[in-house]
């Protein structure tokens, strides 16, 4: 299982049920990760990807299929993931619902900044067990 | 369970909507709250936005109780009535439009309104707001605040929002904590939801102050993205105008460390004085403390003493003078330079 989410300064993911952000060439930056690979996503980030050349598949909740790559926004984590796709908003927004994994025992082996369609900078880092 | 009497203002919306010729979006009411349609007395004034403001009557003003904020207790804000503004139907609009309320006879802020749209969002970095001198404002420095200073000259809505610069209609009297803990986060959320989408955000703020208190106890927030029905921004929250470390007189201003609080006797008078945890610090008086003139580098966000090196190689199109503090800088996104070390 390999993961992708996106997160603030205080690691934080939700406010109120809703995303703290969104971006659409972080969207394009995910395609570009994927290169067509399949992910699994819950109904609720759909919005984010149908517009998109993303190869996505809807489910419930994207860790119960426990192979490919699951974009995490309301749903649960997992307690473990092979790899972890990060992108930082390099915001502070309100949340109540936070990005709680421990990554101190993965490897970082990429990290890349961006400018998004409505962020300075995003910054995009993949840790890899 | 203490309970807050709030003087607001009805937005009588409907006589613009008639002159306009703009139309009710057809969703339900959120929540009509517990307005009772009395007279407060205060008076109203349209803001200074780029649009057309709305119409506004003071012929119906509520007065509402919120009821049910808990004591502070270490989160900078606290969610109100399960996180659903108290708009009604008839305060939902797809036309840009920004309204701050006349200062009242304590020269407190009170409640202001904005329909966010992206024509409404500033394009130049902010002004110097320094020439505002808020209720409360008894300045105050201490080593365990964030940037020395207590206060923040706290935009109610905020500057990234609607571009308002030195608006005392639209400034408080804040501790660095509600600035940046409290409220920012917020203004931040619904700045980057409103770029990505040129969708609007309906914002309304209210500072809370108790009895003649000069320092607001908090700032209530609500928000609600209008195109999507609230599916992208949807709020109501109390932040606490509170720092830890520092005991503040809500009634004049004045702050201590906590531990040292004056006894009565000492102090002016008794009020709200809340305190949070312990620290080391020294107290200063001067109100206008760390405001210099700095040298901005608006591409690379760094600013500079006026006699920094860098300053001499930095392109004019990119260089921007400000007189202001480093809070107000840093609030904007800016970083001192590593070598000038402003």
């Amino acid at each position: 299982m390999k993961i992708i989410v996106c997160i603030d300064d205080k690691k934080g993911m939700l406010f109120n049920k809703r995303r703290q952000s969104r971006d659409r060439l972080l969207i394009e930056n995910l395609e570009k990760h994927l290169a067509g690979r399949e992910v699994y996503i819950s109904p609720y980030s759909k919005a984010l990807f149908e517009k998109s050349a993303i190869n996505y598949k809807v489910v419930e909740n994207p860790i119960e299929v426990g192979q490919g790559y699951a974009f995490i926004e309301n749903t649960p984590l997992p307690n473990d993931a092979e790899e972890i796709v990060v992108y930082h908003w390099n915001r502070h927004y309100p949340a109540d619902t936070y990005f709680t994994m421990d990554i101190s025992a993965y490897n970082k082996t990429s990290s890349e900044e961006f400018v998004g369609s409505s962020h300075e900078k995003i910054t995009k880092e993949v840790y890899v067990k | 369970m203490k309970k807050f009497l709030i003087s607001a203002l009805t937005l009588l919306l409907v006589l613009c909507f008639i002159l306009t010729g703009c139309d009710f979006l057809e969703i339900p009411p959120i929540d009509t709250g517990s307005s009772t349609g009395t007279s407060t007395g205060t008076d109203t004034s349209t803001g200074s936005g780029q649009t057309t403001p709305p119409v506004l009557d003071d012929a119906n003003l509520p007065e509402y109780e919120i009821e049910g904020i808990p004591s502070y207790s270490g989160e900078p804000y606290v969610a109100l009535n399960d996180n659903q503004p108290q708009f009604t139907s008839q305060d939902l609009t797809t036309e840009s439009y920004e309204f701050y309320s006349e200062l009242d006879s304590l020269g407190r802020c009170q409640m202001v309104i904005a329909c966010i749209g992206i024509d409404l969002m500033p394009t130049e970095d902010r002004g110097s707001i320094s020439s505002v001198t808020p209720s409360g404002w008894v300045q105050a420095k201490y080593d365990i605040v964030s940037g020395k200073v207590l206060y923040n000259r706290c935009h109610l809505i905020g500057h990234q929002l609607t571009g308002e610069n030195a608006n005392k209609r639209n400034l408080i009297t804040g501790t660095r904590y509600l600035n940046i803990d409290g409220m920012l986060p917020f203004e931040n959320m619904i700045a980057d939801y409103v770029k990505e989408t040129e969708n609007h955000v309906l914002f309304r703020v209210t500072p809370l102050f108790y009895g003649n208190n000069l320092v607001a106890t908090g700032v209530q927030m609500e928000a609600y993205s209008i195109e999507d029905e609230g599916e992208g921004i949807c709020f109501n929250v109390f932040a606490y105008n509170v720092q830890p470390g520092i005991a503040i007189n809500y009634l004049t201003g004045e702050s201590y460390l906590a531990g040292e609080v004056p006894t009565p006797d000492q102090s002016q008078t008794q009020t709200e004085i809340q305190t949070g945890t312990s620290g080391d610090g020294s107290l200063a008086d001067d109100p206008e403390l760390n405001e210099q003139t700095y040298i901005l580098n608006t591409s690379s966000k760094k600013y500079h003493k006026p006699t920094c090196s860098g300053v001499t190689t930095m392109k004019e199109e990119n260089k921007q003078e400000y007189t202001g503090t480093k809070e107000e800088l840093e609030s904007q996104g800016y970083e001192a330079c590593g070598t000038c070390k402003p």
